[in-house]
């Protein structure tokens, strides 16, 4: 073997090692998932015990991901737990994924949607003295299962009211990533909330079928926009949400954005004219009283408006005259109040 | 039928924006398949274009940067699938996929190293659209294939210039004879493991353009699954393409189309379930691949370890 060969097949072997290794890291044991370890969320008077999440999607998916994510962080820093977490997780490991946290001895496995449902179910028989929650869903069958449940009818209604008044071409948008329960509760609240303040608005519903598909979500918005002439738009797909937004910022002066779930608007957003937040973090430092006070499971914790769990978040002040936020304002507390 | 040909303008503008990237990848995956090696890791390759390409662009501020880094990292992670398949004749498929395991995994860690272990999505910028005088006025086309990133006319450009390569070079021609035949390439002076090598720079090259393109020009952020299968398309176009860089242009342009249609149609036609329309680019490529098999036309030694003191 000439001198070249043996530098070259050294360096492809060095090369083949750094990759294999820095993957293996990042790999976490399965496809292309990847798992964190937040730390000691609580402080100096932590209690020990430690909370996990496992994700379909990325951490940072500037959706629903991240909300649940950033909930968790913030509840267990409340209670002085310790968190991790797994992203990225291919459907077929779910029950590993919760499996190996169970064995590491988490006291809460939570999984941020009812499409792990079964798969918790399943974990939880298997694992008795184990804890699960469950976010947007509403099991109560099981003691060691306690679920999470926003009114995604409210987020809806709340959304379509803010829609309805901004639309000036009369044609709202929705794009969502499947049809989820959830999703279809949300698309059904805001249309009959954006029709009952506006009686003209038509809506437009697309989906993306993926959660991570920024260009789809371009595209799905860019078509609302210049076939059906959408200027609003509401939705319920993470990244796809971020494309769309893209799309409505290309369209120019008069396209809008509602956000959700976190706070993502500001008083001098263009886009964004306010978002309708769920905070999750509420309702799930509600899971760790009950794991603390054993009185764990069996149950669903709901958020709503009423409540505080659910909210409008900041209006921004560049999209919306006063008229159009005491309008909205007005009829948020009608939802609230259950008059509307 | 009139709601979708009212909406062929539209259609049209979408699917010259959304076959670039499989363009891109298609050719890269011409270029492998030529010297007879069956890449299908492109996707984790597209993966750390997008990755490379936005991280950078986003960095630096400078995006043409990020596309020529997202090369770049595009070939340095081929060249672990060059190594194994051409060195060590490791099975293609079986390489394939562990690229397409393995860097995901690399740009996730990296996105952390990078950014952070937050929960936070970071956004840079696009790069802006060029449209070209008076070609972009024509009516219904004009917009929709004249108004693009300076990136999207490259891809285009790049189509032509492979149909020269391969059909009017002699280096074209020593390509595709490793394709078909390697030791008889050997024979003829043709250095077959050199030219296994550069075949795999050019796709990983290209399928990390194309990556890069989606984080780049497309979309201004990147998140773990922002490919979404695009690497497996491109394959099956090439094979729909015919191994020639005009029929894969036609293909990728039929899968784009598809995929326009469907997007489209979901927004036409609202009485009609989307899962109807979503399920359009798929069926298209089963039926390209039933019709237009891998075992007729494709390069003979395609996917074949190449031995090279074997008789």
């Amino acid at each position: 073997m000439s001198k070249f060969k043996k530098w070259l097949t050294m360096g492809m072997c060095a090369l083949l090692a750094c990759f294999v290794a820095v993957g293996l890291v990042a790999c976490g044991g399965s496809g292309d998932s990847g798992s964190g370890d937040s730390g000691d969320a609580g402080g100096s008077d932590g209690t020990g015990k430690k909370v996990a999440m496992i994700l379909d999607g990325p951490v940072n998916d500037g959706g629903w991901g991240a909300s649940c994510y950033d909930a968790m962080c913030a509840a267990a820093k409340d209670h002085g737990w310790t968190t991790a977490y797994s992203e990225s997780v291919d459907q077929a490991d779910w029950v590993t994924v919760m499996q190996d946290y169970v064995d590491q001895g988490y006291d809460l496995v939570i999984a941020p949607g009812n499409q792990y449902t079964s798969a918790v179910e399943d974990c939880a028989k298997a694992n008795p003295d184990a804890k699960f929650c469950i976010f947007n869903d509403d099991v109560t069958d099981y003691d060691n299962i306690e679920c999470t449940m926003p009114d995604t009818v409210q987020i809806g209604e709340v959304a379509g009211v803010m829609a309805g008044l901004l639309s000036t071409t009369n044609n709202i948008g929705f794009i969502g990533a499947m049809e989820l329960d959830t999703t279809l509760n949300k698309i059904q609240g805001y249309t009959e909330a954006a029709q009952k303040v506006n009686p003209d608005a038509k809506v437009t519903v697309a989906y993306a079928n993926s959660f991570s598909d920024a260009a789809k979500g371009k595209e799905l918005a860019t078509n609302m926009i210049n076939s059906n002439n959408v200027d609003v738009m509401f939705g319920d797909a993470s990244i796809v949400d971020t494309g769309a937004r893209e799309a409505l910022e290309a369209a120019g002066a008069g396209h809008y954005d509602i956000g959700q779930p976190g706070n993502i608007g500001s008083e001098d957003n263009a886009i964004i004219a306010v978002s309708v937040v769920t905070d999750n973090a509420k309702m799930t430092n509600q899971v760790l009283d009950d794991v603390e006070n054993d009185t764990f499971g069996k149950k669903t914790i709901k958020g709503d408006l009423a409540n505080g769990c659910v909210y409008a978040g900041t209006i921004s002040t560049k999209i919306c005259d006063q008229e159009t936020i005491d309008k909205f304002n007005e009829y948020v507390e009608q939802i609230k109040n259950g008059t509307f | 039928m009139e709601a979708f040909l009212s909406s062929m303008p539209e259609i049209l503008a979408t699917t010259i924006r959304m076959t670039v990237p499989l363009l891109f990848v298609a050719l890269g995956e011409l270029f492998s398949e030529r010297a007879g090696l069956v890449n299908i890791g492109l996707d984790g390759l597209m993966t750390i274009g997008a990755f490379t390409g936005f991280v950078v662009g986003y960095q630096t501020g400078n995006l043409w940067l990020g596309v020529l880094c997202g090369a770049v990292a595009g070939i340095a992670v081929n060249m672990i699938y060059a190594f194994c398949t051409v060195n060590l004749c490791v099975d293609q498929t079986v390489m394939g996929m562990a690229i397409n395991i393995l860097a995901p995994g690399i740009a996730t860690f990296a996105y952390k190293v990078v950014f952070g272990d937050g929960s936070t999505l970071v956004q840079g910028v696009t790069m802006d659209k060029v449209a070209i005088p008076l070609l972009s006025d024509i009516p219904v086309i004009g917009n929709a294939i004249f108004n693009q990133t300076l990136l999207a006319y490259l891809c285009y450009l790049l189509v032509p210039l492979c149909w020269f390569y391969f059909a009017r070079t002699r280096s074209g021609l020593n390509f595709r004879s490793v394709g078909e035949n390697p030791q008889a390439a050997e024979t003829l002076g043709i250095n077959a493991v050199q030219m296994k090598y550069l075949a795999s720079i050019v796709c990983g090259a290209l399928a990390g353009m194309g990556g890069a393109f989606l984080t780049t020009c497309y979309t201004s952020t990147y998140a773990t699954g922002v490919v979404a299968g695009r690497g497996f398309i491109a394959l099956a176009a090439v094979i729909f393409g015919r191994w020639s860089a005009v029929g894969i242009l036609g293909s990728t342009l039929l899968f784009g189309f598809f995929d326009a249609v469907q997007i489209s149609l979901q927004i036409a036609v609202p009485d009609i379930s989307y899962q109807f329309f979503a399920m359009i680019p798929y069926v298209f490529t089963i039926v390209a691949l039933f019709f237009f098999n891998a075992q007729k036309g494709g390069p003979k030694a395609n996917g074949k370890p190449y031995f090279r003191e074997e008789r």
